[in-house]
């Protein structure tokens, strides 16, 4: 016992040691390096690398680190490099803040961008407002996010405008009652509300509401329960490609013909797989991408030959034009550390990228950015180039 | 009474006899591993920045709350309970219910009763509501031993969460609820983080000398009779039931404490904060500090956040695989510890 404890004792402050030492050389290294080159330009990447909104965080990441890439092969910023500092703030409040905590105080970076998910989001704000850190998101849809702050920024739409475009979708196709199927996690049961919202208001119903938590693959129940109601569409509100896939599957297995709708995870290329000719015909309200901007299709073409596959579109162009767009705002104020030059550059900035044009309005939201309406296509349709769409504008306000 | 002199005796020997203290105190290996630890991990994350200490500190600190809370039911009665993660969510629902500002929430669609009393009134209605989900839950589990009660813990740890996501008009569901307030007296406030860490360090030594208290009574020495042998204590004619209710309650009841204090901190939670890993990562901080010490779920939940925190300067993995390849490195290092501490790092039992 007594002998054990003292041999641990030792291991355990070589551990200690250990990791001082590589603290220290760790502060080495930069010295080392400064004198050669100006300094880079450092700002954080705060994304859900881990956990439930692994997926995406991922594909942001990965997009984020290409456009860093190719600033830097083409020079980089007034001569300077970007470098990005990447944490991972799962999908949670708790690990945003410590996320935060470290690229703020230990790597000391006044530019952080992401989020991939809004609870994390909503969590960080109040601190960033604080501290006067930009919190630049390309994929939190949250509509809580337009109030959070000055310093918080997205070049995602919030929730609102897909939801009254939903509406008036549901409402043009002479749906009258639909039933909802969504699941228990704030972006889709935000959407859901949203979308609730604006098809009571035009005079629609909703017959049934059926909720499922996140890590279920059996929907059959509840999908007979809503056919049981003879509703004019289903609308299937996923979070993961999974779970929409797999519930418009089933929908289909169990005999359901009507119209289905969706949001932009059900309808992803993962979910069009699980989904196969079951998915034929379904619609989603996505914000659009030009098919013929040249910018988006280059991001798109690069990543793929990159990293060998493409996931939900949009929030992956988001993510690689808000380092673009960082980029920009640098050139101008010269100045990783001043955020309020850049919250202030942001407000008075239009930029063209792989979105389209767009700007930020006084919230921080992007104004700019249009909805399209994606219906998918049959299977033996489905190719690289159109990604499995039939592409259409959304119906005027009803 | 006889008995709480001598507690009362081993608790003021350091003012009465600081040398003795000393020397009696350095013979205890735990002692000295503990001040390693606690000196280096100080050292390095100061080495990091003042900031990120305080934070990483303010992590440990509920952490620690929560472990040696947990160890009152399954290092010192021996009841494995996964559903502590239950009462801590309650605690922190209860303080963000009572304490989240009005005016934040009319801003929003989906609105819930809000109350906006101050922290330290809605802290003790936390205890208060997570110690009376214990008492409904204890009067089920109590039925259960072993295997089945682990599996019945479990059981309500997923309960509890579904609640949290489903009950959406109390919880907001998904969506959680923000603007949850700092601890506040008269007109200081804990929003700096050092106030808040101070604060959590404060709470945390209180837990400590409560269940300190409550392990070198009588009645912690019923609770060790009972992990040994329930039936032979029952035979010299305790309730076994009885006790096991009583400190389940009390281990709920600092649980919804450390709830309470961790809304307050993050100022906003959802249910993803409360699912079932983060109740399997507190047996394990448990496990991993040792069975049946109070010292030792300190050293586990400093370890524990050190590695996880640490993690993040490991410095050889791709930006692009980061989360990745931390989580894998986190998982080794635990299985090693495991492997060459089964009795955890300064504990004595095993499970």
């Amino acid at each position: 016992m007594k002998v054990t404890s003292k041999i641990w004792l030792v291991l355990l402050g070589l551990l200690m040691v250990t990791l001082l030492v590589a603290a220290a050389c760790g502060d080495d290294d930069e010295e080392v390096a400064a004198p050669e080159v100006l300094a880079p330009f450092r700002i954080g990447i705060m994304e859900s690398v881990t956990g439930p909104g692994e997926t995406y965080g991922v594909a942001g990441v990965q997009a984020k680190v290409m456009a860093v890439d190719e600033i830097n092969a083409a020079g980089g910023i007034n001569g300077r490099m970007l470098e990005v500092i990447v944490e991972d703030s799962k999908c949670n409040a708790a690990d945003g803040i410590t996320a935060y905590t470290k690229l703020t105080q230990v790597d000391g970076v006044k530019i952080i961008l992401g989020p991939s998910c809004s609870g994390a989001m909503l969590g960080v704000a109040p601190l960033a407002e604080r501290d006067k850190v930009i919190m630049f998101s390309g994929m939190t849809s949250n509509p809580d996010i337009t109030l959070a702050g000055d310093f918080i920024f997205r070049t995602m739409t919030s929730d609102v405008f897909i939801g009254e475009d939903m509406g008036n979708l549901l409402w043009f196709d002479g749906i009258r009652n639909l039933a909802t199927i969504s699941e228990t996690t704030d972006y889709a049961e935000g959407l859901r509300r949203e979308i609730a919202r604006k098809f009571k208001e035009l005079g629609g119903q909703i017959v049934g509401e059926e909720r499922y938590p996140s890590d279920v693959t059996d929907f059959r129940s509840q999908i007979t329960k809503l056919i049981g109601l003879n509703p004019d569409a289903i609308y299937v509100g996923s979070q993961s490609e999974f779970t929409g896939g797999t519930v418009i599957k089933q929908a289909r297995e169990l005999g359901y013909e009507g119209p289905m709708y969706t949001d932009v995870t059900g309808s992803g290329p993962v979910a069009q797989e699980i989904g196969g000719d079951a998915a034929t015909g379904v619609k989603v309200i996505n914000r659009g991408l030009d098919p013929n901007n040249p910018v988006a299709n280059a991001f798109l073409a690069n990543f793929k030959e990159r990293y060998g596959y493409l996931s939900v579109i949009f929030e992956m162009t988001s993510t690689y034009d808000d380092i673009h767009i960082t980029a920009e705002c640098l050139r101008q104020t010269d100045d990783d550390q001043d955020s309020e030059g850049f919250r202030d550059c942001l407000y008075g900035l239009t930029f063209t990228g792989a979105l389209g044009t767009y700007s930020f309005d006084e919230f921080g939201d992007p104004v700019g950015i249009t909805n399209i309406v994606l219906e998918i296509l049959p299977l033996a349709q489905r190719t690289e180039d159109n990604l499995g769409y039939k592409v259409s504008v959304v119906p005027a306000a009803q | 009474m006889l008995r709480n002199l001598q507690v009362y005796s081993t608790l003021t020997q350091p003012f009465r006899d600081p040398w003795g203290f000393l020397k009696e105190r350095s013979r205890n290996p735990e002692l000295w591993i503990n001040l390693v630890v606690i000196g280096g991990a100080v050292l390095f994350l100061l080495s990091k920045g003042t900031g990120f200490a305080i934070t990483v500190g303010t992590v440990f600190a509920i952490w620690a709350i929560l472990a040696v809370s947990l160890n009152l039911v399954v290092g010192f009665t021996g009841l494995m309970s996964v559903a502590h993660i239950g009462f801590f969510g309650v605690g922190a629902y209860s303080m963000a219910i009572l304490t989240s500002d009005p005016l934040y929430e009319q801003l929003r669609s989906e609105t819930i009763p809000t109350f906006a009393l101050p922290f330290f009134a809605a802290l003790p209605v936390s205890m208060v509501m997570a110690g009376l989900v214990a008492v409904a839950m204890g009067s089920i589990l109590n039925r259960f031993r072993d295997d089945i009660f682990v599996l019945v813990s479990f059981g309500f740890a997923i309960i509890s969460f579904n609640v949290f996501l489903n009950w959406r008009e109390l919880t907001r569901g998904a969506f959680g609820i923000h603007a949850i307030a700092r601890p506040a007296i008269g007109g200081w406030e804990a929003d700096g983080k050092l106030e808040f860490l101070l604060v959590a360090l404060v709470f945390l030594g209180i837990v400590m000398l409560i269940t300190w208290f409550i392990v070198s009574s009588s009645f912690g020495r019923v609770l060790t009779a009972i992990r040994e042998d329930e039936q032979a204590i029952q035979v010299y004619g305790y309730r076994a039931a009885h006790y096991k209710m009583a400190v389940w309650v009390l281990s709920a009841m600092l649980a919804g404490l450390a709830g309470g204090l961790f809304a307050s901190w993050t100022s906003f939670i959802d249910p993803n904060s409360f699912i079932l890993l983060e109740s399997i990562l507190m047996v394990a901080i448990v496990i991993l500090g040792g069975l049946a010490t109070i010292w030792g779920s300190l050293l586990g939940a400093l370890v524990f956040v050190l590695l996880e925190e640490g993690m993040r300067f490991v410095p050889f993995i791709p930006t692009e695989h980061i989360g990745q390849g931390r989580q894998i490195v986190l998982g080794i290092l635990l299985v090693l510890l495991m492997l060459f501490r089964p009795q955890g790092l300064v504990g004595r039992y095993k499970l």
